[in-house]
């Protein structure tokens, strides 16, 4: 849980996005350590999403660069699936596979992908399911769980491929309030693991006792980044000490 | 800090609501004779439905002649097909009970391990005949009018040979993929069985036989293809998204006749030369996979659009490729989404088959018009009873494929709250 291991995994470097007109990203550099956890915060259409969203190619940037552990991300489909092969990602609206069970929906991409066997498979996914606290539930269909087990699973999903990277595209956003705190125990002890995280979340107290280092972003910028003592304490910039105002 | 701990059975059984069950004659009064508008109502309608199941039933049972059905059973079922060769027809059946009744005894096995593994619900009892209901009336109907004691032994041996098969394939447990190549295994074989050494080539076919094969065959081509179209339509190449819309559209604007005539008449003209045109039968089977691919292209891209954008995100995220992303995530849930409206067409399918008479095949709806213009039979106005037996054979079809349908969104929405 520090950010001075040194090897670079994430580098943006003045990466832009325009969705037509509309400029979401403007010329955003951000860097990520191994091991290291940044938490980014920021009104809603600050373009936190986008800039993650990026990073495994579910959005193309227009303009910048984006390597992700020494990869540089290109139109070529090949290092785009290598890259999605090292990334994990949690959505807000867990965007679990209703079809399959919650056993299959781990299995999945490790089988497919990975060219696991199934027993090879099956016995990870049971550890990743136990990671998350839901083995027994591991026959079950995804909608007859609740939010907070669902998201688990998600998790659990997007362990299995044994990621060097998650993102996590607010997790915990589509949750009712007594739910949120079994996933962000899970994504908790993520971090202390020493999994390199970048996490868009507006709950600060997650951020406040997991985060390397705090990033805001608005209207496309990232305005102000620091390590989250100095962040929630003294911020510098008066954009962030207004939405902190708002959320704290 | 403690976080919650789930167990296998987190909530214990809920108290039930208060059960409501009327004794008929209050559910009457409610349902039936409510206000002095209902009763009005009630007793008109009951009065009409009364009359109409009275004529219907008198006709039936005592007005009609159905010695003109009696005589031409095998004239119906299957035209102009050499009585000589009808052996094979029966050593087809017989092949495609034992393959399919050992794909169903693979899918009741799957079916009982979900079971068993608290995946499924347990299915109803008693379904087996239920599900056999329509088929079994069919059959026993046609067998009435056929008065033969060799039919109805080999039917009974068809019977048994394919409960036999659901048994042994319910204890072998095949993997899906094996079962599914024994079914395909057993169609081949079965259609071996009746052309194959000097056999009877498909041109002969007719009568119910081949509205059957029509139907099954339309169905399993036409679904693939509709299903490519649908998903070309969405291509993100222009040029495979220009071809698909413009197949689509045309298609779809032109009546299905239209197509048979020009399937009839044109496809010889569109081969290269030195190529044998196909049979008549193989015509009108490209004309009607042709046209229904096309209807079918488009209820699946409706089931596509109904799946949300972040199902795909999620799987690309996790890596899978864009051909397994289709075939795992998209489709499976598409289709699903979708079973009414492709059951729907696949029925119109089944009766749209009647419509090939015209390009001259002689299927059950043309032979049951064709018998009425025998010498025995001539000028009596005995198509009435030939359109009914028609209509019945049709609609017990339609109505399986409708039941079976629900049974399998039931099933497949299981899982779903």
């Amino acid at each position: 849980m520090n950010a001075q291991n040194g090897k670079r995994m994430i580098e943006l470097v003045e990466v832009s996005k325009w969705f037509g007109d509309f400029q979401a990203l403007k010329a955003v550099d951000l860097a990520v350590d191994l091991q290291e956890v940044v938490v980014v915060c920021g009104p809603s259409g600050s373009g936190k999403s986008t800039m993650i969203r990026c990073i495994n190619r579910l959005e193309k940037h227009d303009r910048g660069r984006i390597v992700v552990d020494g990869i540089e991300l290109s139109d070529d489909l090949k290092k785009i699936q290598e890259i999605r092969r090292e990334v994990g990602m949690v959505f807000q609206q867990f965007n679990l596979f209703p079809h399959l069970s919650v056993l299959e929906n781990v299995t999945l991409a490790p089988r497919q992908v990975r060219r696991w066997n199934k027993a090879k498979a099956n016995e990870k996914a049971m550890e990743h399911l136990r990671r998350v606290r839901i083995p027994e539930q591991a026959h079950k269909y995804p909608l007859q769980l609740s939010g907070g087990q669902q998201q688990r699973v998600a998790i659990a999903r997007a362990l299995a491929m044994e990621p060097k990277i998650m993102l996590f595209d607010e997790p915990t956003s589509a949750l009712d309030p007594e739910m949120i705190k079994e996933v962000l125990d899970v994504m908790e002890e993520l971090a202390e693991s020493g999994m390199t995280m970048i996490v868009v979340t507006h709950e600060m107290g997650f951020a406040r006792a997991v985060a390397d280092r705090m990033v805001f972003m608005a209207e496309g910028e990232i305005v102000e980044a620091g390590p989250p003592e100095h962040f929630f304490t003294s911020p510098e910039e008066e954009r962030t000490k207004q939405f902190l105002d708002q959320i704290l | 800090m403690a976080t919650r701990v789930d167990t296998l059975e987190p909530v214990p059984a809920p108290e039930r609501p208060p059960e409501r069950r009327l004794p008929p004659r209050e559910w009457a009064r409610e349902n039936l004779f409510g206000t002095g508008f209902d009763t009005f109502l009630t007793i008109v309608f009951g009065l009409v439905a009364a009359w109409l199941v009275y004529r219907l039933g008198r006709f039936v049972l005592v007005d009609a002649r159905w010695e003109i059905i009696e005589r031409n059973i095998t004239n119906l079922m299957v035209s102009r097909f050499p009585r000589d060769e009808l052996w094979r027809v029966w050593g087809a059946l017989l092949v495609l009970a034992a393959s399919l009744g050992l794909g169903a005894g693979t899918t009741a096995a799957m079916r009982r391990r979900e079971v068993e593994e608290g995946r499924a619900n347990s299915p109803q009892r008693a379904t087996a005949l239920r599900r056999a209901g329509p088929a079994l009336v069919l059959v026993s109907v046609l067998l009435w009018f056929a008065q033969s004691l060799q039919a109805t032994l080999l039917t009974i041996a068809v019977g048994v040979v394919g409960i036999g098969a659901f048994m042994f394939g319910r204890r072998l447990s095949l993997q899906p993929r094996h079962a599914a190549l024994v079914v395909l295994g057993g169609i081949v074989l079965a259609f071996g069985v009746v052309t194959a050494f000097d056999g009877v080539g498909w041109e002969d076919w007719g009568g119910f036989m081949l509205t059957v094969v029509l139907a099954v065959g339309g169905i399993l081509l036409a679904f693939p293809f509709g299903v490519l179209l649908a998903l070309g339509r969405r291509s993100t190449l222009p040029a495979v998204r220009v071809v698909c819309v413009a197949y689509i559209e045309l298609f779809r604007g032109v009546p299905l006749i239209a197509v048979l005539f020009m399937g009839a008449f044109m496809i010889g003209f569109l081969l290269p030369p030195g190529v044998d045109r196909p049979s008549l039968v193989t015509r009108a089977l490209i004309a009607l996979v042709l046209f229904t691919a096309a209807y079918v292209a488009e209820i699946v891209r409706g089931g596509l659009q109904g799946v949300p954008a972040g199902q795909v995100e999620a799987a690309q995220a996790l890596g899978l490729s864009p051909v397994r992303i289709t075939t795992r995530i998209v489709l499976p849930q598409a289709l699903r989404n979708v079973i009414p409206g492709l059951v729907g067409q696949f029925i119109s399918l089944y009766k749209d088959t009647s419509l090939v008479a015209i390009i001259g095949l002689t299927e059950l709806l043309n032979v049951s018009r064709n018998i009425t213009a025998q010498p025995d039979f001539l000028a009596q106005g005995l198509i009435v009873e030939t359109l009914l037996f028609a209509s019945f054979v049709y609609w017990t079809g339609a109505y399986w494929m409708s039941r079976e349908s629900q049974r399998l969104e039931r099933r497949l929405g299981l899982g779903e709250r």
